[in-house]
């Protein structure tokens, strides 16, 4: 059954790379001259892929060709290797930061039921800012390097970690809590051993919400004001009209995306294991 | 033991509600009643009669609008380990296995790792649980889930039992069952004795079966104190001796299911 499901989506990604294939010859239209709007899968392959060598700047005995040499694979793979990690190094800690400043804010409010009251108005106000267009206030604030872009992810992170805590612990079911306080649990054990342990499966939503949240913020942080990174590859390709430059970042952006989700998956699971089955992910036929 | 300070102890206790609609409710009205230590009592009366927020402000999880209650000459303010507490729906936590469910309390109160994992395989023994102390709650039946509650609450060593009508959801048979566990760990006693029991159902066979005395609440009040002398072990025979007969009868007419025959109603 599995089996048959995994094939099916493989299926389904074989046609749609197809069904881009068919795009890129029936739309012959270019940007600029020579450059297609619809590139096809034998320009990504190839000139495309070759192209990433104007973004590596030279080291590891492969010169940049900033520096004269001709463009070779060996660059290119180098410059996507070195421009990813850029992007998923700022994503991480600021994720990491966000997720921890914000969850943690999130259980201090929680402690009782005055301070969540007073902070479900402010929530709400943050929640609905519109996340990019803070990205110039970010950059003024806390600067063009890496700080200001962590900074912007965090925050981006840290507004949806907190209201999925506060919401979360809101949720808890009262009877698990009078159960720990009848058995004498203290205000600390309560936290610990009832209410972290009871509000995990709720807050994994919250935790795939801030991957898909975190990747648009730290795009939207490099597309002002870097020099390295996918997004900043991304700004300087539309300036001139490189659109599969920018396709293949998006190809990237699948990539990264999915293996990050499968391996949250994996640790979710293991962490939920106490769950009935369904809230596990498994589908019910 | 009827000269010695009672463990439970309610002095004029009421309970007002707001209803959403705005109106008042008086869902417990000025009761009174003592508890001798090591008494096996039942409330029983219709649902909203308010016998389970009477256990729930014994139990401190609940403060009265009025009145005072104290357990073992303490004044309750909040919930405390000396008053356990099995509810009415499933408080067994599903993220921790079953021996550290029964550990739970004992952990609250620092009993080190070995001596409370005995504590608790013991009672887990007592309530014939002993081969599932490493599984999940969920893959236990609703029976083995109150047999996990009953045991967390005797292994914390409660000096005080609340029980929110435990066995309401339960079949027949796996109901009948768990009151044998719950008389035989009654029965088993702590160091101290047998440990005083509030058992809110509103199942008259199980009262009576259960019950050294039965309250019966209405509207509030405690409207009739019932003493049940007939002797333990008890079967399904005991409820067929006359004075249980007559016990049922007086109980059922309470309940409005009978035409009632000449009860005093205590005086508040």
């Amino acid at each position: 059954m599995m089996r048959r499901e995994r094939w099916l989506s493989l299926g389904v990604l074989l046609l749609m790379a197809a069904l881009w294939q068919g795009l890129s010859m029936l739309f012959r239209a270019e940007a600029v001259p020579g450059e297609p709007m619809v590139p096809g899968w034998q320009v990504l392959a190839t000139r495309t892929l070759l192209s990433m060598a104007d973004y590596w700047p030279g080291g590891f005995g492969v010169p940049g060709v900033v520096s004269g040499a001709a463009r070779s694979y060996a660059a290119a793979g180098l410059a996507i290797v070195g421009n990813s990690l850029d992007t998923i190094v700022r994503l991480y800690t600021g994720l990491l930061l966000g997720g921890m400043l914000g969850s943690g804010l999130g259980l201090l409010v929680s402690w009782s039921r005055w301070t969540r009251r007073m902070v479900q108005g402010p929530l709400q106000f943050l929640r609905m800012l519109p996340l990019l267009a803070m990205v110039p206030l970010f950059q003024l604030w806390f600067g063009i390097d890496f700080i200001g872009k962590i900074m912007f992810v965090a925050y981006g992170v840290g507004v949806i970690f907190f209201a999925g805590v506060v919401n979360a612990v809101g949720n808890v079911p009262q009877i698990y809590i009078d159960n720990g306080l009848t058995l004498g649990a203290s205000r600390l054990r309560l936290y610990r051993s009832v209410i972290l342990p009871a509000i995990f499966p709720e807050l994994r939503a919250s935790v795939l919400l801030s991957l898909g949240t975190g990747w648009a913020a730290v795009l939207g942080a490099e597309y002002l004001g870097a020099q390295s990174g996918l997004g900043y590859i991304i700004v300087y390709s539309e300036q001139f009209g490189y659109l599969d430059r920018m396709m293949l970042m998006a190809l990237l952006f699948i990539l990264y995306a999915s293996l990050s989700y499968a391996a949250f998956d994996a640790l979710a699971r293991r962490l939920l294991a106490w769950t009935p089955q369904t809230a596990r992910g498994i589908v019910i036929e | 033991m009827s000269d010695a300070a009672p463990m439970v102890l309610v002095s004029r206790v009421s309970q007002t509600f707001r209803r959403a609609d705005g109106q008042k409710v008086r869902a417990v009205d000025d009761v009174s009643v003592q508890i001798p230590e090591g008494q096996f009592v039942c409330l029983l009366g219709p649902s909203g009669c308010g016998k389970t927020t009477l256990l729930q402000m014994v139990a401190g999880l609940l403060a009265p609008t009025q009145g005072e209650i104290r357990v073992a000459g303490q004044c309750v303010r909040g919930p405390a380990p000396e008053r356990g507490m099995v509810f009415q729906k499933d408080s067994v936590f599903p993220w921790m296995r079953v021996i550290d469910n029964v550990e739970f309390g004992l952990k609250c109160r620092g009993v080190a790792k070995p001596e409370r994992q005995a504590i608790a395989r013991r009672y887990l023994a007592m309530v014939g649980l002993a081969a599932v102390e490493r599984a999940w709650p969920r893959e236990l039946s609703g029976g083995m889930l109150k047999r996990v509650a009953i045991a967390t609450v005797f292994a914390n060593g409660a000096a005080v039992l609340l029980l929110d009508e435990p066995f309401g959801a339960l079949d027949y048979v796996t109901k009948r069952q768990l009151h044998d566990v719950l008389l035989t760990l009654w029965g088993a006693g702590a160091s101290g004795g047998r440990r005083t029991v509030l058992f809110v159902t509103h199942d008259v066979d199980e009262a009576l079966l259960l019950a050294d005395r039965i309250l019966v609440v209405h509207s509030g009040r405690i409207v009739d104190d019932m003493a049940i002398p007939a002797p333990r072990p008890r079967n399904s025979d005991s409820l067929l001796l006359p004075a249980m007969v007559a016990n049922k009868h007086r109980l059922l007419a309470h309940l409005g299911l009978e035409v009632a025959p000449a009860v005093p109603v205590l005086a508040q």
